[in-house]
């Protein structure tokens, strides 16, 4: 058996004859499809097939949908059931018969070669194709870390009622009740170890990467479970079966505006995090037994390339805190007059001991630098640019992030309680139970609407507030953004807001002193002014109505009607002017009044209020207490919005914003990563003959993964450090020295910078993570140099 | 029993799809300490052999017992680590580590096996000063002359007391004198430490002054 040599052997008449009867079937198949109009549902088995579905959703098509579609049309759709069912028999025995045109045949040998009997090299005869077992690590592994993020998600985060269900709120006993965000961190990274373990002991157990079983793995058990996610969004059915049981997963995913974009990214998060175990398995497992110390591997690797040394680490981060040419012109001058001066001092060396002077020159000679050298530098800066750029630009979007939260919280509150229908008379009742709930600390009753509100300069439409001055500043802070000094009290004292408003003119007026302002104070004081009810209004409002503390404003309600001379006509108050407040966003500045809570409860007629808005101790914690609230007013008719979920369009538009900046900010790591790949294979390259003597040492391949790998990981952590520190004090030096920003346009006087510790650690983790993940192949090349391959005699 | 046994080896080399069978059956004893010479033509295989018995290649087909055990039915960490404890390589070119020094070189499988570096290092000074290269310890091996290099490697490939030594035309890179030089080390190795030595060799007086001579001819191995 042992001599039987055998080969592939196409038979190229039935390979053509098979082609051209399956491309009949598909034709056929084809026009039965189009004759039952099933190309929606078949669509989509198109595209999954791409990613090796395609075979067994195609047949579950055909044989499924498509008659039960033609059974619905009827006679007519009858001749395309036999097309159907023809057509899949042509395509079967197309491929069938190409099956059978490729053979394993015994070849024309060449005779018994004189070692036939010879025992096999054993470790042919112990060789296998395919390790079930492996299959069942890496595809269990990858599977099972989605399973358990899903349910860890459920499990930690459950206790939180869905607040637009109030109703059907379920008191899950022994849910965690984290916060969603929280909870996702958990379970992202035990998901994440699990996919790691499992790719760990597969690839460890086996002792090799074993690509197919982890192709196979992620394509068949790990696509799934992401596949439905996203098909959730679009098929009713799927989200009425499935989305109340991953309602916790969902809303996470919702965060980001793009459900579906957060969960594939979570799925390449574990299989990056298979990929490490796998090969971190392979390597630890490359010396006969788990085996993680590196210490001899980085002492060659560090030999081979050495990143740290103070003139590559100072050079790399003057270029990224300097830019590339101020440094090269100081490098430059500094290397010529070095020359200079070692040039003349070898000559006059020379002069006295022409040997001593030959050593030196040859000294000189021996410093010029390798390629590889100039190649790791190049990587140890590109590296760096990268997660400079990332902790740059991700830390000022974090900073306008900040900015527009702070100024949102600000004006508004944490959360919001109020009813599905109808409003609060019972409000005080209601304030005294939610005062009882851990974690609020303010709260204060209001009543909103919109009006329109008109001065004699101009008219606008506002949302008008009925507040409560005593409460509000527990809640918002608006009392301190009333300018000049003004306060919410004097809402309760009417009479005395034209006694306040007069001094203050020149400092209210100051957007537009206009000649009217004059003409209306002046009539204001030639009669006697009416008591008024107080109203506050924002700076930009103030401007375009052109008032200032003590105007007189009309507010018209389309709501209410009185009945005037002539017939209904809208309901209208007149207001003074109290107070002008200024929170710096151009939307609350401009849309937005106050009044007194009583005020509008006459107004509107309503009874108690429309809601309470809550403050709580931490924002993040919003959603679960706003749940908490809910549960003890005792579910419906009650129910309560946190902050994120009233804004959040404008939340998860910034988020997505910056997770795809970050992403496009990654693929300059992911060049740099390119940049790594080239080097460590030049490495590899030039130490070849290296390779095949220190396995002839007796490094093993794994040994010489991990020196190469270590070499890559040295240029991934030196550039991340580099990109740390010079991105860091970028970020402080855009905080301390400012980059001015037109405040006609951004409302911020100057670039914001908020520096976030976590996601400044992602971008170096995220750095080194692609490194290293960028020098496995080059790494894996090198632990395939064979021994005798370098040590053929020069 | 033999300390090395080849049985049956067979090797083949493929030069444009053309099958070369350079060991064709090689069967062979070598008993512990033995100090065996290997002649032959430039390209007889006489390297392929010595890679063959040093599992830096695998044999098509048959097998290498070492001690009664066949070492390559071992997986590849455990042959990384049988070469690294029982078996020293000498080349024909020196094939140090350009990046590290003699002493560093010389240490170099003790620290492959994760030893202690000082002790590591203490051992591999005494190897270098034995063989006459005290004064170069630090020394790149850029800076060394060819006969000092090849000490070198000579010492580093006693440093974990090998139960073999397989050199590979030792001196083939050296003038006579050096070359002499090396030999004698090679025989005091082989009868102070009591390890075993294949020395492949073109010198024939070196070759004759072995005990057990072999000579390897079209693929066979016989006793010259």
């Amino acid at each position: 058996m042992h001599s039987a040599e055998r080969r592939t052997v196409h038979r190229w008449t039935f390979i053509w004859t098979g082609a051209l009867v399956a491309l009949v079937g598909f034709i056929l198949l084809g026009l039965a499809i189009s004759a039952s109009e099933a190309w929606a549902e078949v669509s989509a088995a198109l595209g999954l097939s791409l990613v090796g579905w395609g075979g067994v959703l195609q047949v579950f098509n055909a044989a499924v949908l498509v008659p039960a579609q033609s059974a619905m049309g009827g006679a007519g759709a009858q001749g395309s059931t036999g097309m159907l069912l023809s057509g899949t028999l042509a395509w079967l025995a197309g491929w069938g018969l190409i099956a059978a045109g490729i053979r394993r045949a015994t070849g024309p040998g060449e005779g018994a070669s004189p070692a036939a009997g010879a025992p096999l090299y054993p470790r042919l005869a112990r060789y296998r194709d395919f390790y079930w077992s492996t299959l069942g690590a890496y595809g269990g592994g990858i599977l099972l870390a989605e399973v358990a993020l899903i349910l860890l998600q459920t499990v930690l985060s459950s206790g939180v009622p869905s607040t637009e269900l109030g109703g059907s709120a379920q008191n899950v006993g022994g849910g965690l009740s984290l916060p969603p965000t929280g909870a996702f961190a958990i379970s992202l990274v035990v998901a994440c170890t699990v996919a790691f373990v499992s790719g760990f002991i597969g690839a460890s157990r086996a002792q090799r990467l074993s690509l197919p079983e982890a192709t196979i793995g992620v394509l068949y058990l790990g696509l799934p479970i992401p596949i439905v996610l996203t098909l959730m969004e679009r098929v009713p059915s799927l989200q009425l079966s499935l989305g109340y049981r991953l309602r916790e997963v969902t809303y996470v995913a919702g965060l980001l505006g793009r459900p579906e974009l957060a969960y594939w990214l979570v799925f390449t998060a574990l299989v990056l995090a298979l990929v490490l175990g796998i090969n971190t398995g392979f390597i630890a497992a490359g010396s006969g037994r788990v085996d993680l110390k590196l210490g001899f591997e980085l002492f060659v690797a560090r030999r081979h390339v050495a990143v740290f040394r103070p003139s590559l680490l100072l050079g790399t981060l003057a270029v990224l805190m300097f830019g590339i040419i101020p440094p090269l012109l100081i490098y430059f001058i500094i290397r010529s007059a070095e020359a200079a001066v070692e040039r003349t001092r070898i000559r006059a060396l020379g002069l006295a001991d022409p040997l001593a002077a030959a050593l030196d020159l040859n000294r000189l000679k021996l410093r010029e630098q390798s390629p590889t050298m100039m190649m790791t530098a190049l990587s140890v800066g590109g590296v760096g640019v990268g997660v400079m750029a990332l902790i740059i630009v991700l830390s000022v979007m974090s900073g306008f992030e900040a900015d527009l939260q702070q100024k949102i919280l600000g004006t508004n509150a944490h959360a919001v309680v109020s009813k599905y229908a109808g409003e609060l008379p019972e409000y005080p009742k209601v304030m005294e139970s939610i005062g009882r709930v851990p974690g609020v600390v303010g709260q204060t009753p209001f009543i909103i609407n919109q009006v329109m509100i008109a001065s004699e300069g101009n008219v606008d439409g506002v949302i008008i507030k009925g507040i409560d001055p005593q409460t509000v500043g527990s809640v918002t802070d608006l009392p301190s953004y009333l300018l000049g000094g003004g306060k919410l009290e004097i809402l309760y004292t009417p009479e005395k807001i034209l006694n306040r408003g007069l001094p203050e003119e020149d400092d209210a007026a100051s957007p537009e002193p206009g000649a009217g302002d004059d003409i209306i104070r002046r009539s204001g004081k030639a009669t006697k002014p009416a008591v008024l009810p107080g109203i506050i209004v924002g700076r930009e409002l103030a401007a375009s109505l052109r008032v200032v503390v003590g105007d007189r404003v009309n507010v018209v309600s389309p709501l209410g009607t009185e009945l005037g001379p002539s017939g209904p006509i809208p309901k209208s108050r007149a207001f003074r002017v109290a107070g002008i407040f200024y929170s710096g966003m151009y939307e609350y500045d401009s849309k937005f009044v106050y009044i007194l809570l009583k005020e509008a409860q006459n107004f509107f007629e309503v009874q108690g209020a429309s809601g309470i808005e809550l403050k709580v101790a931490d924002i993040d914690d919003a959603r679960r207490i706003a749940g908490q609230v809910v549960k003890v007013l005792g579910g419906y008719p009650y129910r309560a919005r946190d902050w994120g979920e009233m804004n959040k369009n404008l939340f998860s538009a910034l988020r997505l914003e910056k997770l795809v900046m970050g992403i496009i900010l990654s693929i300059i790591i992911v060049v740099a990563a390119g940049l790594i790949v080239a080097t460590v294979i030049m490495l590899v390259l030039e130490k070849r003959k290296e390779i095949s003597v220190l396995k002839a040492l007796g490094v093993s391949d794994g040994g010489i993964v991990k020196i190469f790998l270590a070499e890559g990981l040295q240029i991934g952590v030196a550039g991340g450090l580099l990109g740390l520190f010079s991105g860091l004090a970028w970020c402080v030096f855009i905080e301390k020295v400012g980059i001015k920003l037109d405040p006609e346009v951004y409302y911020i006087p100057a670039l914001p910078v908020r520096i976030e510790p976590v996601q400044t650690a992602l971008a170096v983790v995220i750095a080194v993570l692609v490194t290293y993940l960028a020098s496995i192949y080059p790494a894996l090349k090198a632990s395939s140099v064979e021994p005798v391959e370098g040590l053929k005699a020069e | 029993m033999a300390l090395l046994s080849i049985r049956n080896v067979f090797k083949s080399y493929f030069l444009h799809g053309k099958r070369i069978d350079v060991l064709r059956g090689v069967s062979l004893d070598i008993e512990k300490g033995s100090l065996v010479s290997l002649i032959g033509a430039s390209g007889a295989g006489k390297s392929t052999f010595l890679h063959v018995l040093g599992t830096l290649d695998a044999p098509a087909a048959g097998e290498v017992l070492f001690d009664g055990r066949s070492v390559f039915s071992m997986n590849d960490a455990e042959i990384a680590e049988f070469r690294n404890r029982t078996i020293g390589f000498v080349f024909q070119s020196h094939f140090l580590l350009p990046e590290f020094t003699a002493l560093e070189n010389v240490a170099m499988p003790a620290l492959i096996q994760r030893r202690e570096r000082t002790g590591a290092y203490t051992y591999a000074r005494e190897l270098l000063e034995r063989v006459g290269l005290g004064q170069r310890v630090d020394h790149r091996p850029g800076e060394l002359s060819g006969g000092e290099a090849q000490r070198v490697a000579l010492a580093r490939a006693l440093v974990l007391k090998p139960a073999v030594l397989l050199a590979d035309e030792p001196t083939g890179n050296l003038d006579p004198a050096t070359g002499e030089g090396i030999h004698q080390l090679l025989r005091e190795v082989n009868r102070d430490l009591g390890i075993t030595a294949v020395v492949v060799t073109h010198n024939e007086t070196l070759a004759r002054s072995m005990p057990r001579r072999l000579r390897l001819a079209g693929g066979e191995v016989s006793e010259a």
